[in-house]
């Protein structure tokens, strides 16, 4: 762990010099506002986003933002991007109407702003580069239906309550089911776990306790919540290979269940939200002339298309996570 | 001059079970300056405290200006005109004079204070009284008889004040702020006011009061015109006149020495404190609050550290502050205030008389609790602590079987030397025999006990040998038998 | 004074009160799932099963051993808000040997089980006795010193991996979370009892455990009783951070994975465990018995209204209450 750490830091002292030594005529500075950082999948868009190919060639200073999971620390932190006179805005927001704040702030003082993950409840953004979560529940629950063959009973573990996330999930989910022929399945029990695994692992005990031998499918409405079920499961020694079980985003821990057989997982594609926003931020500063330099572009060719960069949204696609991609994917987390 | 301002008659009150007040008198005329005398308990504190309406009296008359009066609060007090110049500096040292004076009674404007009218009020209050201080200024920064000045003038700050009471207002000035202070309370007095004054230098009832009130036991035993009064006359009836308290006391002195402390120094508290205690002994130490006392039992225990000096128990030296090592030495310490640093009052009277012991009654840190127990109920036998049981919790206890129990925690561990601060402050009678027998069966038994105390009656009763404590120094030593209360009062004082 | 009969009652109060108020949270549920048996919504009354009971405890392992170290501050008068963080931090610590991405060794138990327990029980200690240095020696007051330690350990938490968690545990180390003896009893069960046994002795037994109480009761007169009141605080405090450590190494290895926010906001269930056992924020009055009581009412409540289908607000709800409600009910006991 510690070889990682000193890993990271050369890397970043590199960058730093080379960005000093190669600094052509005047490098973008790009402000990233991240909510928090103590979740996998945000440290994930946070090391994509430093591997952008322009960042790594000095092209673009990034500046990474910790919002402390408080939608007005972020405010703060947009207000601070302005006034430190940065090139453009990534957000991904804590609050979905709270901070429409730095979209107002970013257009008042000219600069775009290129909202990312999560959404906002404006239009006012230069672009919104997202995976859309309706879809994402949509994929999980449909995975689950079709192990289930659409017969049975199902739990689905929820998000924060009222949350854009457990929102659109969860809608996603219900249309999964929906398709189902009617009275086939039953949703036996909805309840919040925060998206903590710890949380999870209690609340499907306890559900395990109160269905014995009921439960066939579990959604979690996100990999740690569906990875805290199977710990239930596991400790109430029970398979976990009997029950159909699917989260969403991809964690590490998701791919090696997956790889285990244990469950599906949906990955949300971390770098292509980071790597996708940083691009269209770039389009804006520089102009037309400007290529895209991430890979993603040329991975998703035929599902996202680049349109001059101009577009009001780039949906990132999902991928469903299976044997056939897990190794690979595995492979890009050491 | 018929009608007093004030009258106070046959005044009683208890507390609990003890009677701090049993026939109390006072009487305050326009235009006189009464001086309040009396040792430490003998009710000055209480009468000044029913007529202030921080308690009620159980029985007796209040009468101002002729007119009976009864105050269920300090409020109701003020409101009839009675102020007092607080002993200690109570102001806030980071408002301003004017702040502090009108603190609680601002004048407001629309909801705010209205800063102009007060320090305009302030200016004229300070300048009738003849106060040359500035009421913008900040209290912290003014000079300590300044800021005495102040509290005087927010006493007088409520226009009806009539009755001023001055409780120790000396004690934290210099001689001539002093002076200047007598000179406004004259001036005080001359304007009409009936002034109280408490104090514990006699000298100062001669130089500033025209009459007097003499305190002891709850009672008032002699008032009277200053004119006249000597202050022989003024310390026997301080003392005299008092029912004898029964004391036990059966130990003879051995001539070996026991412990002994040499040259101890710690500032500013005392200065070069030396003297031996022998086998059997019981040496009193007397001194007024603030003359070290306290201080000094606090350094020989361990708790606080000496500048210089040494103590030695049976010739071995102590270590400074280290009170495990004192209590293993065989020295433990009944300290002033039992609530405060003698006894765990949420715990069992048991884990209180267990906790000192407990190091001596374990087997690699677990508690023996059948030792325990023995412990634990030989001193509840021994000190005749009436409880229901061991399980008792402390503070549903009176205050003598409180004070027993601290005894009983010294007592567990075997000492040789016990310090005693104040032994029976707060204890009625029944349980004050208590503690003089049990003083007395330890010396017996060929320990040494060092004792303060303000009861003239009781260190005379009881110790073999007298210290007198005063302003950190041992002026003085006396021996029982050749000594009186006179003597050891003069030399105090 | 009041009189001696009262107070036998009052003592007598103090031990059972809370098991009754245990055994009537029990009986509510319980006469709920049987209602609805008795409607036939239900086989069976499935709260009321061994296995039920036996998740209960399973659940309240991590609260309890947290709540176990609060108990010893709380009698202290003290508090530690740090036990939630000092667990993450240890937990990632622990995991940090435990993981099988580390690489092989050749003795892998002595890596994947000694060095990770050793690793969270040190950490666990270590911050325990900044707390206590910090609460003893410069007399900061527990409040302050335990909330520097809060966002002190969090961070160090998130620096160890540089925010990522740390998952992939071996088999071995997983063991202390999801393991069981005799195939019945869960090892975090068997934790919780050894843990609460040891206490038990720890504060009822030895001259430790009196001078907590003794201490919290009145810190001056422990001292002119000749305690050493700067060490037993600062050991107090250590023994709180040990037990963080402890179900630190719990909580990662019933997971499978050390998250940087674990832990998080832990240190208000342990606190309420504590409360609602009946001890006194003001220091020299708790037990253990009423501190396990005090975990079991809040894992059945987490539990019952799991099983009976109550939305999570209103939990938060009723615990907010309870917490209020053991408080009063113990202020009015000592009026």
């Amino acid at each position: 762990m510690r070889l990682k750490l000193i890993g990271a830091s050369l890397t970043l002292a590199s960058s730093l010099m080379l960005s000093a030594a190669v600094a052509q005529a005047d490098p973008v500075r790009v402000a990233f506002l991240m909510y928090g950082n103590k979740a996998e999948f945000v440290q994930l868009m946070e090391r994509y986003a430093k591997e952008h190919p322009a960042v790594v060639s000095g092209d673009v200073i990034l500046t990474m933002y910790d919002g402390r999971y408080d939608a007005s620390v972020q405010n703060d932190q947009g207000q601070m991007a302005v006034n430190t006179m940065q090139d453009a805005i990534v957000i991904n927001p804590m609050d979905y109407e709270a901070n429409i704040d730095v979209v107002t702030m970013a257009n008042d003082a000219g600069i775009p702003i290129v909202v990312t993950n999560a959404r906002l409840n404006t239009t006012e953004m230069t672009s919104e580069v997202v995976s859309d979560d309706v879809q994402g529940g949509y994929l999980e629950a449909k995975a689950v239906m079709e192990k289930l063959g659409c017969k049975g009973n199902v739990v689905i573990i929820e998000g924060p309550k009222g949350g854009s996330g457990e929102i659109q999930r969860g809608e996603g989910n219900m249309k999964a089911i929906g398709e189902c022929p009617e009275g086939q399945v039953t949703v036996l029990e909805r309840k919040t776990a925060n998206w903590s695994r710890a949380e999870a692992l209690d609340l499907m005990q306890n559900w395990l306790s109160k269905h014995p031998g009921q439960i066939n499918g579990v959604i979690g409405q996100n990999d740690e919540m569906a990875l805290g079920a199977i710990e239930a499961i596991k400790s109430a020694n029970l398979d976990v290979h009997d029950f159909a079980i699917a989260g969403v985003d991809g964690v590490t821990d998701a791919l090696r269940a997956v790889k285990a057989g244990e469950m599906t997982s949906i990955l949300q594609d971390a770098r292509g939200q980071a790597q996708g926003s940083i691009d269209v931020a770039l389009r804006a500063v520089k102009g037309a002339d400007y290529q895209p330099e991430s890979e993603i572009w040329a991975q998703y060719a035929g599902e996202l298309s680049w349109d001059d960069g101009q577009a009001k949204r780039y949906d990132i696609p999902w991928t469903i996570v299976s044997n056939d991609n897990v190794d690979e994917l595995l492979k890009d987390r050491k | 001059m018929d009608t007093p301002r004030l009258s106070m008659r046959s005044i009683q009150k208890r507390f609990g079970g003890v009677k701090a007040l049993t026939d109390g008198n006072l009487t305050l005329r326009s235009g006189e300056v009464h001086a309040l005398c009396g040792g430490n308990g003998a009710g000055k504190s209480t009468i000044l405290s029913i007529l202030m309406g921080f308690y009620k009296p159980d029985s007796g008359v209040i009468e101002i200006d002729g007119e009976a009066k009864s105050f269920n609060s300090a409020h109701e007090a003020l409101e009839a005109g009675i102020a007092i110049v607080q002993q200690e500096l109570s102001g806030v040292p980071q408002l301003t004079v004017a702040e502090n004076i009108y603190l609680g009674s601002e004048p407001r404007r629309r909801g705010f204070i209205d800063f102009d009218t007060l320090n305009r009020n302030a200016e004229e209050l300070l300048n009738r009284l003849g106060f040359d201080i500035d009421p913008r200024a900040t209290l912290g920064d003014l000079a300590v008889a300044t800021q005495q000045l102040v509290e005087i003038a927010k006493a007088l700050s409520h226009s009806n004040a009539n009755i001023l009471i001055f409780d120790e207002p000396t004690s934290a000035l210099g001689e001539k702020d002093t002076q200047r202070l007598f000179e406004v309370i004259r001036e005080l007095a001359a304007n009409g006011k009936a002034i109280a004054y408490v104090t514990h230098r006699l000298q100062e009832v001669f130089t500033i009061a025209n009459a007097y009130t003499v305190f002891k036991d709850g009672e008032t035993v002699i008032e009277g015109k200053v004119e006249g009064l000597t202050r022989e006359m003024l310390i026997e009836s301080m003392i005299g006149g008092s029912l004898g308290t029964e004391f036990v006391k059966d130990n003879v002195p051995a001539p070996a020495t026991l412990f002994e402390v040499k040259n101890l120094t710690r500032a500013p508290y005392f200065r070069d404190v030396s003297f031996q205690l022998h086998g059997n002994e019981i040496l009193g130490i007397y001194g007024l609050v603030g003359s070290g006392r306290s201080e000094l039992l606090d350094t020989l225990y361990g708790l606080e550290i000496a500048d210089s000096g040494d103590v030695q128990i049976e010739g071995r030296p102590l270590t400074p502050g280290d009170v495990d090592g004192a209590i293993r030495s065989g020295i433990a310490y009944v300290t002033e205030d039992r609530a405060r640093s003698g006894l765990v009052l949420k715990a069992s009277v048991g884990a209180n008389l267990a906790l000192s012991n407990l190091r001596f009654i374990n087997s690699f840190g677990m508690v023996q609790e059948r030792k325990e127990r023995e412990c634990v109920d030989l001193a509840i036998r021994q000190m005749h602590i009436r409880t229901p049981g061991p399980e008792e919790i402390v503070s549903n206890l009176s205050g003598g079987n409180q004070q027993k129990v601290v005894l009983g925690r010294c007592m567990a561990v075997g000492p040789k030397v016990l310090l005693l601060d104040e032994p029976t402050r707060g204890v009625d009678v029944g349980a004050k025999k208590d503690i003089y027998r049990l003083i007395s069966e330890f010396t017996v038994g060929g320990g040494a006990a060092l004792m303060i105390s303000s009861d003239l009656e009781e260190i005379i009763g009881m110790c073999d040998r007298i210290l007198v404590l005063r302003s950190g120094e041992i002026v003085e030593e006396f021996k029982h038998e050749a000594t009186t209360q006179k003597d050891l009062m003069m030399a105090a004082i | 004074m009041t009189s001696p009969t009262l107070s036998v009652k009052r003592i007598s109060f103090q031990k059972y009160g809370i098991i009754i108020a245990f055994l009537a949270l029990c009986a509510l549920v319980s006469a709920i799932c049987q209602i609805k048996v008795m409607q036939g919504v239900w086989p069976v009354n499935v709260f009321l099963t061994v296995n039920n009971l036996m998740l209960i405890l399973h659940q309240i392992s991590v609260n309890g051993i947290l709540a176990v170290g609060m108990t010893f501050v709380v009698i202290s008068a003290g508090i530690d808000l740090s036990v939630g963080s000092v667990l993450a931090f240890s937990g990632m610590m622990a995991a940090s040997f435990a993981t099988r991405s580390t690489g092989v060794t050749p003795w892998s138990g002595v890596y994947f089980v000694a060095f990770p327990l050793l690793a969270a029980l040190f950490t666990g200690a270590l911050c325990g006795l900044v707390n206590g240095l910090i609460v003893s020696r410069f007399r900061i007051q527990p409040f302050i010193a335990t909330l520097g330690m809060l966002l002190a350990a969090r961070g160090l938490t998130m620096a160890v991996t540089g925010g990522n968690p740390i998952s992939a545990l071996s088999p071995e180390f997983r063991w202390f979370g999801t393991g069981r003896i005799f195939d019945t009893l869960p090892v975090p069960v068997v934790f919780l009892a050894i843990v609460f046994a040891l206490a038990w002795v720890l504060l009822n037994k030895t001259v430790f455990g009196r001078y907590v109480y003794a201490v919290g009761g009145n810190e001056k007169s422990a001292r002119t009783s000749g305690v050493n009141t700067t060490s037993v605080l600062t050991w107090t405090y250590i023994f709180a951070g040990f037990l963080s450590g402890v179900a630190g190494i719990i909580l990662t290895a019933k997971t499978g994975s050390a998250q940087t926010s674990a832990g998080t906001s832990y240190e208000l269930d342990a606190i309420a465990a504590v409360v609602i056992g009946g001890a006194s924020l003001a220091g020299g009055v708790g037990r253990l018995t009423g501190t396990f009581f005090g975990a079991l009412i809040i894992g059945v409540m987490n539990n019952g209204l799991d099983i009976l289908g109550v939305e999570s607000f209103y939990q938060s709800i009723i615990k907010g209450a309870l917490i209020v409600l053991a408080v009063i009910i113990d202020s009015r006991r000592q009026a």
